[in-house]
């Protein structure tokens, strides 16, 4: 918790400092001319490239680079910082890439074109859930419903120069839900690390594959599992699958599933979840056999029901108020 | 030792002697012959006559020692309407060379330049090359250079002239000689041999040209002017090593917008599928030179007119990811291009050539490139000179001028030997033609050889190595820039 406080300070003192600079300067280029010919520095920060842009110097990228994998390698909870390692690690090999992997499908350039963005506005989430259950959208919006997430909640890219590989970017981070989506991949850690994987191998981005060191912060059962199945999944399957950043979401919602991922070439993993419920349920099991108490006759999604934990209890109920939320917002969006 | 007979009176007396006694002997002869018509004995035949076929009878008609020797000028074309060229205003042919000085010294020399509209040939003193994938330019722009332009000292690089014009100048200079070669159009080389051994001559080591309407021509020297495929070549028997590219080099006129307030620069980009030019011509026109796969070039080709325009102004302009998904566009480019340009960035004019208009209608065109060097150069009463010898990728410009070298040498090996009483087809005379020749012309092959290998990776190690490279000679490093700008502007 302490080094959370403290890295949030850093970076909001940082992210503060940025942008008075910014704001001067933009002030300063309407009086002074010649504000070309400065040289940048903290003190004269060009004017940014697009909306929320903050052109960074070197080591201000190196610093805030290396900050943010240091703190998200020790609360990966950070969702804002894994963000901010994806930006400032990107540039400026990495995205110039994709966008030139982006450039050269038919699709990818019309998405480039269009510049559409993922929100709860964009998408109606309702509509979703009335489509059958075996389309990309139903699919996509019931992980949404699973897991407790909303498309909003993906941070704004600003770290980036140029534009277009800027909105790459928030495309990558936009789409990263479909991701979980289309792989049936949790959003619990062992999840995230096995899609990280995925993508790395499918996008290239520096931050996916630095993810991985996280591998080392998991249970040693979780990292066995990792390493002899989800690693080589995603590895074969990020590589030779078509770029997930060429897929137009918004267009093949009412798509099925599979026939998606027979067209992009993706295998899908062992179901993540299953795996976990049946390790808890062993475990369970040899714990009971050790107490010497016999096992009755269960169900066994009633066992899973009734193992909760205390945290786990917790994380359900806020996701169920989370998706209540969302419910009245939307029904007040319609009204 | 009837050869030696023969070989005599060369040695002795004077040339213009020789030869007249050489026509006497042929015209005496073709009346006594009976059955195969006698060949007609000429001191030098030309095969083909290109840009430096016809330069080459033109030097051997100006220069003093040379101009008494009797010439014959084959070409397979009809010559008239090179002859009768008129210039049409606003227009210029599509295939036009760049003439580097040294060239334009020696057309002089040989009569042929004051016969070139001057408003008609466009010369630059500066270049800007740059590299498709990261951007790394070397700019040759004297006003841009430390100290600027010395004002003594010509600066230019090279001056633009269209082929058919130069062909137009060459022939008229032809024309003026006080001794005429024949020039024989419209007709073909239909075979080679040597000779037969007659009463008279043993001209077995004389090689004679039939032409396809009968016509036989003995040649003291035959000379090989006749291109890349080159028939005398072939009947040498010299071996011409290379290989294919596997490009084509298209070529285009355009009307381009103004650029009356840029200097006039030629501008390279290499793209890893070959360099595109844009080559000015005067007024607001301009050419391009882009060597790409047949492929795509035959794609350029079936482009509508504005999407090509658009094509060749993104192809300065956009990445090459971009350029190379334009190709797969059959029709559109121009959105298209005009959404990437809006969000990409690039240099502005006259870093970039301005912005071209429109396409002159019927200028499209193309041709395959190769590298080809022969063996050598000259055999016993054979040589062989210009893209017969060596043909070149056009990226550097170099393929007519390393041709127009090799004529000048020639003709300079030749009243060497005419001065020194020897004949004018032995290889003694021949040798240093090809010692001078060979070496420079094989290290500019293998120079641009390596240079359109070394900008064909689109990616690895090379490519931030060879903008490293042409970073430090931008920055003029060690006087390297200005070195290599008054070498281009001496040459």
């Amino acid at each position: 918790m302490a080094s959370t406080s403290t890295s949030s300070s850093i970076s909001s003192i940082c992210a503060r400092c940025l942008t008075r600079s910014r704001t001067s300067q933009i002030s300063r280029t309407s009086i002074a001319s010649n504000h070309q010919r400065r040289p940048f520095s903290v003190l004269h920060r060009p004017p940014p490239n697009y909306p929320n842009h903050v052109p960074l110097k070197l080591p201000e990228r190196l610093f805030l680079a290396a900050g943010s994998a240091l703190i998200s390698f020790l609360d990966p909870r950070r969702g804002d910082l894994i963000a901010l390692l994806g930006e400032t690690t990107a540039q400026p090999f990495f995205i110039t890439r994709l966008r030139d992997t982006m450039l050269r499908n038919p699709t990818g350039r019309r998405i480039l074109r269009d510049k559409p963005r993922i929100t709860s506005h964009s998408l109606s989430l309702p509509y979703l859930r009335s489509l059958p259950p075996n389309t990309i959208g139903a699919t996509y919006v019931s992980w949404l419903d699973r897991e407790g997430v909303s498309p909003d909640t993906r941070a704004e890219v600003r770290y980036i120069d140029d534009p277009e590989c800027a909105y790459v970017m928030q495309r990558y981070r936009e789409c990263h839900d479909f991701y979980h989506a289309i792989t049936g991949l949790p959003i619990v850690r062992e999840g995230e690390i096995a899609l990280k994987a995925f993508e790395f191998a499918n996008t290239g981005l520096p931050m996916t594959g630095l993810s991985l060191f996280s591998t080392f912060t998991v249970k040693a059962e979780e990292r066995r599992r990792l390493f002899g199945v989800y690693f080589p999944w995603a590895v074969r399957n990020g590589l030779k699958a078509e770029s997930l950043l060429n897929v137009y979401w918004e267009e093949v919602l009412e798509m099925d599933v599979q026939a998606m991922r027979d067209r992009l070439g993706i295998e899908v993993p062992p179901d993540l979840r299953q795996a976990r419920a049946e390790v808890r349920k062993r475990k369970r099991e040899e714990r009971e056999r050790k107490e010497g108490r016999v096992s009755s006759v269960r169900n066994t999604e009633a066992g899973e029901a009734k193992v909760e934990t205390q945290a786990e209890r917790e994380e359900r109920e806020q996701r169920e108020i989370e998706r209540k939320a969302m419910e009245i917002l939307e029904q007040a969006d319609k009204m | 030792m009837q050869r030696s007979l023969l070989h005599l009176p060369i040695k002795r007396s004077a040339w213009a002697l020789c030869t007249s006694k050489l026509a006497q002997i042929t015209t005496l002869r073709s009346h006594a012959s009976q059955a195969s018509p006698d060949p007609e004995i000429y001191d030098v035949v030309v095969v083909g006559s290109g840009p430096v076929g016809l330069t080459l009878a033109a030097a051997l008609g100006a220069a003093r020692t040379t101009s008494h020797l009797k010439v014959a000028l084959i070409e397979g074309m009809n010559l008239a309407p090179t002859r009768d060229w008129t210039p049409k205003p606003e227009y210029f042919a599509n295939r036009i060379v760049s003439l580097i000085p040294s060239t334009v010294r020696l057309l002089k020399e040989i009569g042929a330049w004051k016969h070139i509209r001057q408003d008609r040939v466009q010369s630059y003193d500066g270049m800007q090359v740059w590299d498709g994938m990261t951007g790394a330019r070397v700019e040759f722009d004297w006003n841009k250079l430390w100290g600027g332009k010395d004002s003594q000292t010509d600066t230019t690089i090279a001056h633009m002239v269209e082929n058919v014009h130069l062909s137009h100048g060459l022939l008229k200079a032809i024309d003026q000689l006080a001794l005429k070669p024949t020039l024989i159009d419209k007709t073909k080389v239909e075979n080679i041999e040597y000779g037969q051994m007659t009463k008279e001559v043993d001209m077995r080591d004389w090689p004679i040209v039939t032409l396809s309407n009968g016509q036989k021509l003995a040649a003291r020297l035959l000379i090989g002017a006749d291109g890349g495929n080159s028939p005398v070549r072939a009947f040498a028997g010299i071996e011409s090593r290379g290989w294919d590219y596997d490009r084509h080099s298209m070529v285009a006129t355009f009307r381009i917008e103004n650029d009356s307030m840029f200097q006039k620069f030629a501008y390279q980009r290499f793209l890893p599928s070959g360099p595109v030019a844009i080559l000015p011509l005067p007024g607001n026109f301009a050419n391009l030179a882009w060597s790409t796969t047949p492929e795509k070039v035959a794609h350029l080709k079936s482009l509508a007119p504005e999407d090509f325009v658009a094509m060749v102004n993104a192809a300065f302009r956009l990445s090459y990811t971009d350029i190379d998904y334009l190709h797969n566009l059959k029709s559109g480019v121009v959105e298209e291009t005009k959404w990437r340009e809006s969000v990409t960035e690039f240099p502005d004019a006259p870093q970039v050539p301005v912005r071209i208009t429109e396409v002159l209608e019927g200028t499209r065109a193309s041709f395959p490139l190769k590298m080809k060097h022969a063996d050598k150069y000259v055999a016993e009463r054979l040589a062989l000179v210009g893209d017969a010898a060596h043909t070149i990728h056009p990226m550097a410009g170099q393929g007519l001028n390393s041709g127009i070298g090799d004529v000048y040498s020639l003709v300079k090996a030749l009243s060497e030997g005419i001065m020194h009483g020897r004949d004018i087809g032995s290889s003694f005379t021949l040798e240093p033609y090809q010692a001078e020749r060979y070496l420079p012309n094989n290290a500019l092959l293998g120079f641009v050889d390596k240079l359109h290998t070394l900008y064909g990776f689109e990616s690895g190690p090379l490519v931030p190595l060879r903008s490293l490279g042409v970073e430090i000679v931008n920055r003029d490093w060690f006087g390297l820039k200005r070195f290599l700008m008054s070498q281009a502007a001496k040459s």
